[in-house]
């Protein structure tokens, strides 16, 4: 579904991603992990083309993300992706921010949109919040919003960067089972996190990044159970022992 | 994979270059644009630069004299800003109002009402005599206009310097105040010198629009630049297009320069204060 | 709330008293000045204010807000075009902007309405009247190109307001808009423009401001507007202060109130984004 070859990226002078190689397939949950700076939100930017790379390819269901003949619009409508900082449109109801994909991109009917998102809505299980503010709203009402915004555009694959970071405690829970619902339903999904519980239970693999590199990258038993590079043993200690 | 270690200082430098090359292109493509309109709607006007600039001794004339009423009329705006603004803050209410009704009378006024009042009003009630200095005569419009000039842009100046020195910390002056420095003092040694960085930019931005309201003296007939233009273009050298075309650019290379160093010392003095930050590896 | 009404009530008297006292001291320097000034120069308030004198002052009040009205929609119209033009995507479009924006604000005002008169007109060759394709009428050549300087001229400023408050919508709303694979026309048009209005709106009341002080320099065309009138009518019978007062407070009816809307504004549209 998303292969990724030898992609490297510079900001200015400095060297972010350092060939970085990819596989990943319909329906797996790949969590990226890794300290904060190892590149791993980039590489996900970079998979939606909110950044550009300077070598390589990657490829999203049969799509070259970074040629210049592709049309990135319609590339994004199939790669929902889901941010840190909600980033949810402050102006617009929670109606309206789900349903202005669909109708503006899409040009589906606001009716059928309306459809849609009341639909999603329900499955987020916050009916009653159509017609309110996201500010009104508490952080973990607005990244479920936000997810449904997503979801609303039937994206195949789901991006997520650090979707709980700027939750919250109490509210993190939440929004991880909603995710868990998602990976359950075999939705393509490719999560940067720090939530180790999730990983473990809702990851096929763990890619563990490492200076703009893949340090080690298994399935998700093996991962915890013997990592082979000495800096994920490192890094898994020290996540684990808090 | 070598072409991209060359993401170096001479990459940078390459880069520069290319982005002054861009706006050089820029410009072509824009006064191309506009030329070709002129030849599109206006195809019997001829051009007649070659006389036109054999008028520049008269206009640099006229620069003088602008250069002139800019720097007397920049000395009393600061004076009198500094006056104002220090009246704005001062711990009495009633000094604070009229102060504010200097500030706001004068800013939203035309500089134009505000010359022809001082000049044709005032002027009429003060006589002022016209004098000489270091060999040249002024006149009494000369004096009104430089006058109307500084008033005027202190009624800006004082709220920039204001905001200055609002803009250091109140626990700056608290601390002075409990080593026991009066308030002047407080101000010469703590306040200023940190307000400093705040005013400079605007600074240089009021100095740019003195610049060039001066030119509005021609109508108390002042001999500076506008009016220097205004006196070649007569019927009988009808290259109106050209003169005030030169007359724009002898403004635009007084401005200018004022302008990229009001930039730079806004992205200077920004940075050194706000973003010493950690290079963090991407 | 009962509280707060009584503690808003104690603040309104003191706001009140200050008020007050500034309208008594301003009246007696005033006074001061005025009784300092009458012992060189008689004062003749009476003729001044001839019904016909005033008469005059309210055409001319027409004609300044009639062309800064104008001069603020094409100055905002265009404003907006050259501040799309600095934010493309195609650098030599942010080029052009940029050298637009440049030109226009390190120019007098005064200079550029010369130039655009006596210099551009020349070269379209217009007569006392240009005609207005498609709408078949004549408009007087002065507004015409005075109305055409102006919006010109305050297009470079707004430009840089609607800029500053495009910039100002955080960047991730314009990757949370094309991620959703908005293009980027749609993405300004339903995300980042309605967040910047309300930014825009204060700075905007501003620039009106500085815009109808600016077209007083619309007499060196021979615009009737509102300073020529107070000049004819000098002319006519020498009040020089008397008229050129009666001129200032004219303009100071146009923008202070002008200037309190926009403080009021600034206000209220800060408060959070809550509605």
């Amino acid at each position: 579904m998303i292969a990724v070859q030898d992609v490297h990226k510079w900001f200015g002078l400095l060297h972010v991603l350092k060939g970085i190689d990819l596989e990943i397939a319909q329906g797996e949950v790949l969590v990226l992990i890794g300290a904060s700076g190892s590149g791993k939100s980039t590489l996900l930017r970079c998979i939606n083309g909110l950044e550009k790379i300077q070598h390589g390819k990657i490829v999203v269901d049969e799509m070259d993300i970074h040629k210049s003949r592709t049309n990135l619009n319609k590339v994004r409508q199939e790669i929902g992706i889901v941010f840190q900082s909600f980033n949810l449109f402050p102006h617009m109801t929670v109606m309206k921010n789900i349903t202005i994909g669909p109708t503006k991109v899409k040009r589906i009917s606001p009716q059928e949109s309306k459809e849609i998102a009341v639909q999603l809505l329900k499955r987020i299980g916050i009916p009653e919040k159509a017609d309110f503010y996201p500010d009104q709203l508490s952080g973990g009402q607005q990244q479920r919003v936000a997810i449904a915004r997503a979801l609303a555009m039937k994206p195949k694959v789901m991006l997520f960067d650090e979707p709980t970071s700027a939750l919250d405690p109490e509210m993190i829970s939440e929004v991880l089972d909603l995710m868990r619902e998602l990976a359950s339903e075999k939705m393509t999904m490719v999560v940067v996190t720090h939530e180790m519980g999730f990983a473990r239970e809702a990851a096929n693999r763990i890619a563990f990044m490492a200076d703009g590199q893949i340090a080690e990258i298994a399935p998700a038993e093996e991962f915890f159970k013997n990592p082979k590079d000495e800096r994920t043993r490192r890094f898994i200690e020290k996540v684990l022992a808090v | 994979m070598i072409r991209f270690e060359k993401r170096s200082k001479s990459y940078l430098f390459a880069h520069y270059l290319w982005i002054v090359f861009r706006v050089l292109v820029a410009g072509a493509v824009l006064f191309g644009a506009i030329y070709l309109v002129f030849l599109g709607l206006g195809s019997n006007y001829t051009f007649h630069w070659e006389e036109a600039i054999q008028f520049l001794p008269f206009f640099n004339q006229g620069l003088l004299v602008t250069l002139q009423i800019a720097i007397l009329g920049a000395i009393l705006a600061v004076f009198l800003g500094i006056a104002v603004a220090l009246l704005r803050l001062s711990p009495w209410g009633v000094v604070r109002d009229l102060a504010g009704a200097y500030v706001h009378t004068f800013r939203n006024l035309p500089f134009l009402v505000v010359l022809l009042l001082f000049f044709f009003g005032l002027g009429k009630a003060i006589k002022i005599l016209p004098f000489e200095f270091l060999g040249q005569t002024y006149r009494p419009q000369f004096i009104w206009g430089v006058l109307a000039l500084g008033v005027y842009e202190s009624s800006y100046l004082g709220e920039t310097f204001r905001a200055g020195i609002e803009s250091v910390h109140k626990a700056q002056v608290e601390a002075a105040r409990s080593l026991g420095m009066k308030y002047f003092q407080v101000l010469r040694y703590v306040v200023l010198p940190q307000a400093f960085r705040v005013i400079l930019p605007p600074l240089t931005g009021t100095l740019i629009a003195l610049i060039k309201e001066s030119s509005l003296l021609y109508l108390i007939s002042v001999q500076e630049l506008t009016e220097a233009a205004r006196q070649l273009a007569i019927p009988s050298r009808p290259y109106f297009f050209e003169f005030y075309t030169i007359l724009a650019c002898y403004y635009l290379a007084m401005v200018v320069p004022l302008s990229l160093l009001s930039n730079w010392l806004e992205s200077r003095l920004g940075i050194s204060r706000a973003s010493k930050k950690v290079k963090d590896h991407g | 709330m009962a509280e707060m009404r009584v503690l808003g009530s104690s603040r309104l008297m003191k706001l009140a008293l200050r008020a007050l006292i500034l309208v008594v001291l301003l009246a007696l320097i005033i006074f001061g000045l005025y009784y300092l000034l009458s012992q060189s120069y008689p004062f003749r308030w009476n003729l001044a204010f001839n019904p016909k004198n005033l008469d005059a002052f309210n055409e001319g009040l027409l004609v300044t807000l009639q062309v800064s009205g104008l001069a603020m929609i094409g100055g905002a119209l265009l404003g907006l075009l050259v501040a799309l033009a600095r934010l493309s995507p195609f650098a030599i479009l942010r080029d052009m902007g940029m050298l637009y924006v440049q030109m226009l604000r390190n120019i007098p005002f005064l200079v550029f309405i010369l130039f655009m008169y006596f210099g551009v007109s020349k070269v379209f060759s217009a007569g006392p009247t240009v005609p207005v394709p498609l709408l078949d009428i004549e408009i007087d050549s002065r507004i015409f190109w005075g109305v055409i300087a102006l919006s010109l001229f305050e297009a470079s400023f707004i430009s840089e307001i609607f800029r500053a408050g495009i910039q100002a919508v955080h960047k991730t709303q314009i990757e949370a808009a094309r991620s959703l694979g908005m293009s980027y026309v749609q993405s300004m048009q339903h995300v980042v423009l309605p967040q910047a209005f309300r930014m825009i709106i204060p700075p905007l009341t501003g620039e009106l401001i500085a815009l109808v002080k600016e077209s007083a320099l619309l007499m060196v065309i021979s615009l009737e507007e509102l300073t020529l009138t107070a000049r004819q009518l000098v002319q006519q019978t020498p009040l020089n202060f008397e008229f050129y007062a009666i001129l200032a407070a004219y303009y100071l009816a146009i923008t202070l109130p002008l200037s309190f809307v926009s403080h009021l504004l600034e206000r209220k549209l800060a408060i959070g984004k809550a509605r």
